[in-house]
């Protein structure tokens, strides 16, 4: 997999010269590509047969594809390169110091961040604190230039060598993996002259051990410097799971995280990089909730200890079933902080974001959902639960499917909790994904064809499982009862199925539905105030004209007739709450109703009542969030 | 640094030459970039390194040369090695080579390196051969008669320089006459392995590749081709073309690499799709339009409006059937063409095919239940068993080991 790094190589300059001190694996970078990966997979699959099999051409071949053929080059070619050769590659100019280096020799990519660090003169703490403040600066020449003359200056620079293929991302996470690994060193430097203790005997181990076997004398400093050996560990933590913490000098603690090899631990084979994650957590909002993906002993190695204290005080509150805003309010955090904790946790690999777990969302398998008999998650699932079977279960969601469907009051208030529990667990390993319901703003135009009543259906939410059924059976003979059967009220037959189950007992669900705005016990009471409607007044008054007229501005010529054709055009409270909406922009295929639900605070019922009683300018469908989609559907 | 070095995020989009409509998207941020300049540096007997061609001139500046030039004259060890340097916001691709003759040149060897220069952000690995061929050519003129090193000959340099910057960035391919030398150059993208082709997939010829002649493909392609449609699948056109299935599944899978032919599912009225990122369809003109043209069954009359197009895209979802979207929508009386549509949906995913997977749960299988893994798809399974779906369909349902899972 091109995201290890093949080395890691430390070299230092100073007045004296450069030097290679240190360098792991020990191996010499040829050998290192063949052992890196000893589980090789892939057999060596022929290219398409009409191409030409050429070297240039498998640098070019992004990734994954033939990593046995570019290794299998790579060892011929980088093997002449001596350790001097690298220092000498790796010590560059003052110019070039403090930024991002990046060398690709053949098949071999070298990433660094240069640094440059004032030496700590043994004499005063006065002089090393004026040091501290030029040493910022890119080439710390002219300012204080009666110092230059004393002033020592040494550069370290961690290169990371990587597969050439190593796309610009993960080369950009290695760079900034260098760039902390050089702060940290400057500060430990400046602190108590931690890195001139250790170069100095790096170097005396090399000139001890210079008739020995260079790979001895690498152990040999591993064993005996505490850098090394931290490099040491770093480059292995980065092979095997891509999170590392290490601490510096016993002092300093890093944390760093590849998230392009972090998050195929949960998910084999899928590519997250920075910038997607980024995307997602960019469409972040209140509503959202988390699921933590690993137990919370896994959590603190993600944080220096610093930061531990508010990442207990967010996992203390911390439940999938409700929604971040309200995460934060228990937990006495800001929002803002919760953002950035979920960000972090996520970023590493250890929570992904959900719509927080109700009885109303509506779930269905993923698409690419590792699901067949080989499997290893089958045996895990019937672990967790004991005797239930993965697909048995995880068939149930063939058609779009919400808990509260698949429970019903009659059984066990238990049984909602463990499928409730069941679907946590199947969201965590991303075998099932959630569809949301949009609308879009779309008043039909033709009239040329003649609506007839049978060709104009509108395709409802929420009662669309309870209609596929029907449908099958149903169309070919009557398409226009069809009609009739979704224009009724429509949440109402499934709410009465749900609301005692709801009310009875404090299964993990219903706490959610207690806090979300959406399918509340008030339901009914609200059926009542907003659907005047039907007891068409004949007293309109001049006043609801003029509103209907003035609200229907918002309007161009075509999509107003449209609108006057529909009877819940005439109902003051109902047009303008459709044009508020429409206004505010939800109705474009951007904002599921669940967002809606949140930004205007209304109840499921009252919007989905809405959008029946507006369906003929309204088409409302049912697809995945992209947000969150997007992380891991990277195909 | 440079004003122009971050342009490398416009710089997208532009490797597509041969205008397939297949979008090679860059990796994880990067972009495929122009060459920014082309350069010769070599080691002057006296000066030391220099820049001793430069095209457009001055675009690498002196203090930049000056940092980075011990990686574009490098030591000997790396000479002849393609080696690229990536700092200061620039990135530069070089091939350093030494040519030594003790008589021609002052320091017993000439050493130069021709390098291209592209945006820090770009990727660079398809000039590498590039590179490394235009310097092969260059040490040969050299060889003959001193090209390089001759003081006076730069003019000459330029020129080829400027031609190549020009050729190579507009169409990719570059040909230059030097005297009794003739330099060919081409820019070749390698895009990874498509999946390899199955039976059941069904091949869909894009854009207008039908009005190219007949005689340009090689033959087995010149057989095949008349039978794909969007319609026939694999199998199919292997039995109607008379060819073995497997050059066709080849032929096919090299189409599908020079972004000529998309693989689709078969397309069945039982099908149940699903739509995705449905919004663009309304959101870009361009695209509603071409939909629209495209759906239309018959194309003189009054083309479907966009409202039709997308109800009908969006009534598609699990667990209802084409079938059932035929009939509730009757896409025929509103000059809707069905087929079309979801070949339109599909070759631009507003729509993706859910595929239905039989899987054995029971505990040891035997015949077709071995089949029953999770991962062939229903339609595999009536491909490679050569039964129909409703036999099929029948067996799995008499079955109480066999769970059925869609996805």
């Amino acid at each position: 997999m091109e995201v290890n790094p093949l080395a890691v190589i430390l070299v230092y300059f100073d007045s004296k010269g450069d030097r290679l001190l240190y360098r792991y694996p020990y191996q010499t970078l040829g050998q290192t590509l063949k052992l890196e990966e000893p589980h090789e997979e892939q057999p060596n699959k022929k290219r398409n047969p009409f191409a030409v099999a050429s070297t240039d051409d498998l640098l070019q071949t992004p990734t994954h594809q033939h990593p046995t053929q570019a290794q299998g080059q790579g060892q011929g070619q980088l093997q002449g390169f001596a350790d001097d050769v690298l220092s000498a590659l790796f010590a560059v100019k003052p110019q070039l110091c403090n930024q991002k280096f990046e060398l690709k020799l053949n098949d071999v990519r070298f990433v660094s961040h240069p640094t440059l660090i004032s030496v700590v003169p043994a004499v005063t703490s006065n002089s090393a604190s004026n040091q501290t403040t030029t040493s910022g600066s890119n080439a710390a020449s002219s300012s204080v230039a009666v110092t230059v003359a004393k002033k020592q200056q040494m550069l370290i620079n961690i290169v990371f060598a990587l597969h050439a293929q190593a796309s610009y991302s993960i080369v950009k996470c290695y760079h900034e993996l260098s760039k902390r690994l050089g702060l940290a060193l400057k500060f430990e430097e400046q602190r108590s002259g931690y890195l001139t203790e250790q170069t100095a005997y790096m170097a005396r181990t090399h000139d001890e051990q210079q008739q020995q076997p260079l790979e001895r004398t690498f152990e040999l400093i591993a064993e005996r410097c505490s850098l090394a050996k931290a490099l040491k560990s770093i480059c292995n933590d980065l092979c095997t799971t891509g999170l590392l913490s290490t601490t510096l000098n016993s002092n300093l603690t890093l944390t760093f995280c590849l998230p392009a090899k972090a998050h195929q631990l949960h998910k084999k084979g899928s590519m997250v990089d920075p910038e997607t994650i980024d995307r997602c957590l960019r469409a972040l909002k209140p509503y959202h909730g988390m699921l933590l993906l690993v137990d919370f002993a896994e959590l603190l190695d993600c944080v220096p200890p610093t930061g531990a204290r508010m990442l207990w005080q967010l996992v203390d509150a911390y439940n999938p079933l409700i929604s971040l805003q309200s995460m934060a309010s228990n937990a006495d955090l800001s929002i803002e902080h919760v953002y950035k904790l979920v960000s972090h946790l996520v970023y590493w690999a250890k929570a992904t974001i959900i719509y927080p777990l109700c009885e109303t969302n509506v779930y269905v398998i993923a698409p690419d959902a590792p699901l067949h008999t080989k499997s290893h998650l089958v045996e895990k699932f019937s672990t967790r639960f004991a005797g239930m079977s993965l697909f048995e279960v995880i068939s149930d969601f063939s058609l779009p499917t919400s808990i509260g469907h698949l429970t019903t009051p009659l059984q066990q208030p238990a049984r909602q909790g463990i499928l409730a529990q069941m679907v946590l667990w199947m969201l965590q390993h991303h075998l099932l994904m959630q569809l949301h319901t949009y609308v879009q703003f779309m008043p039909s135009d033709d009239d040329e064809f003649g609506d007839s009543a049978s060709c104009n259906q509108t395709h409802m939410p929420g009662s669309c499982d309870n209609l596929t059924e029907e449908e099958r059976d149903d169309d070919p003979l009557h398409g226009g009862s069809i009609l009739s059967m979704s224009s009724q009220p429509l949440p109402m037959p499934v709410n009465a199925n749900r609301r005692p189950m709801v009310e009875d007992h404090d299964s993990l669900a219903s706490d959610n539905i207690a806090v979300q705005p959406s399918s509340s016990h008030k339901s009914n009471f609200s059926m009542t105030a907003s659907l005047s409607t039907d007891n068409c007044d004949s007293l309109d008054s001049m006043e609801d004209e003029q509103k209907l007229k003035e609200l229907l501005q918002v309007f161009n010529d075509a999509d107003r007739a449209a609108i006057r054709r529909i009877p819940a055009s005439l109902n003051v409270d109902d047009l303008s709450l459709l044009v508020k909406l429409y206004q505010m922009g939800y109705f474009k295929s951007e904002h599921h109703l669940e967002e809606i639900m949140y930004f205007e605070n209304l109840r499921r019922s009252q919007l989905l009542q809405l959008l029946d009683k507006f369906r003929d300018v309204l088409i409302i469908y049912e697809t995945e969030d992209p947000a969150i989609a997007s992380m891991y559907n990277n195909k | 640094m440079h004003s122009h070095a971050n342009e490398g995020a416009t710089g997208h989009g532009h490797g597509h030459g041969h205008g397939h409509g297949h979008s090679h998207t860059g990796h994880g941020g990067s972009t495929e970039g122009k060459i920014r300049c082309i350069f010769l540096s070599e080691f002057h007997a006296t000066a030391g390194c220099k820049i001793s061609c430069q095209v457009p001139d001055n675009y690498i500046s002196k203090e930049v040369f000056d940092a980075i030039n011990v990686y574009i004259i490098p030591k000997q060890h790396l000479q002849r090695c393609i080696l690229t340097v990536n700092a200061m916001d620039v990135k530069i691709v070089g091939y350093p080579v030494g040519i030594q003759d003790q008589q021609k040149y002052a320091r017993n060897a000439f050493l130069f390196n021709l390098c291209f220069v592209c945006d820090s952000r770009a990727r660079s690995v398809q000039y590498e051969p590039v590179v490394k061929k235009l310097s092969e050519y260059l040490i040969m003129m050299e060889e003959e008669s001193c090209f390089l090193s001759r003081e006076d000959d730069k003019v000459r340099l330029q020129n080829i320089f400027q031609t190549v910057l020009r050729d190579l960035n507009e169409r990719k391919v570059a040909t230059i006459v030097e005297g009794d030398n003739t330099i060919y150059l081409k820019i070749v993208m390698h895009k990874p392995d498509p999946p390899s082709v199955k039976d059941h997939m069904v091949p869909l010829l894009l854009a207008n590749l039908r009005d190219t002649p007949l005689e340009n493909w090689d033959l087995t392609t010149q057989q095949i081709l008349p039978y794909i449609n969007g319609i026939n699948h694999v199998a199919r056109i292997a039995a109607e073309a008379d060819v073995e299935t497997d050059l066709v599944k080849s032929c096919i899978q090299n189409l599908v690499y020079y972004g000529v032919v998309q693989l689709l599912p078969i397309l069945k009225y039982s099908n149940v799709y699903m739509t995705q990122n449905l919004k663009h369809l309304i959101q870009s003109a361009a695209l509603s339009n071409a939909c629209r043209k495209y759906v239309a069954l018959q194309p003189d009359k009054l083309l479907p409006s966009v409202q039709r197009i997308f109800q009908f895209y969006a009534s598609m979802t699990h667990g209802v059937t084409l079938r059932a979207i035929c009939q509730r929508l009757c896409p025929q009386h509103h000059n809707i063409d069905e087929r079309k549509m979801v070949i339109f949906g599909l070759q631009h995913k507003f729509i993706r095919c859910i595929h239905k997977y039989p899987v054995f749960t029971g505990s040891v299988p035997s015949g077709r239940q071995k089949m029953y893994t999770g991962l062939i798809s229903f339609d595999e399974i009536c491909c490679k068993t050569g039964l129909s779906p409703c036999t099929i369909e029948k067996d799995i349902e008499k079955d109480t080991n066999v769970t059925v899972i869609w996805k």
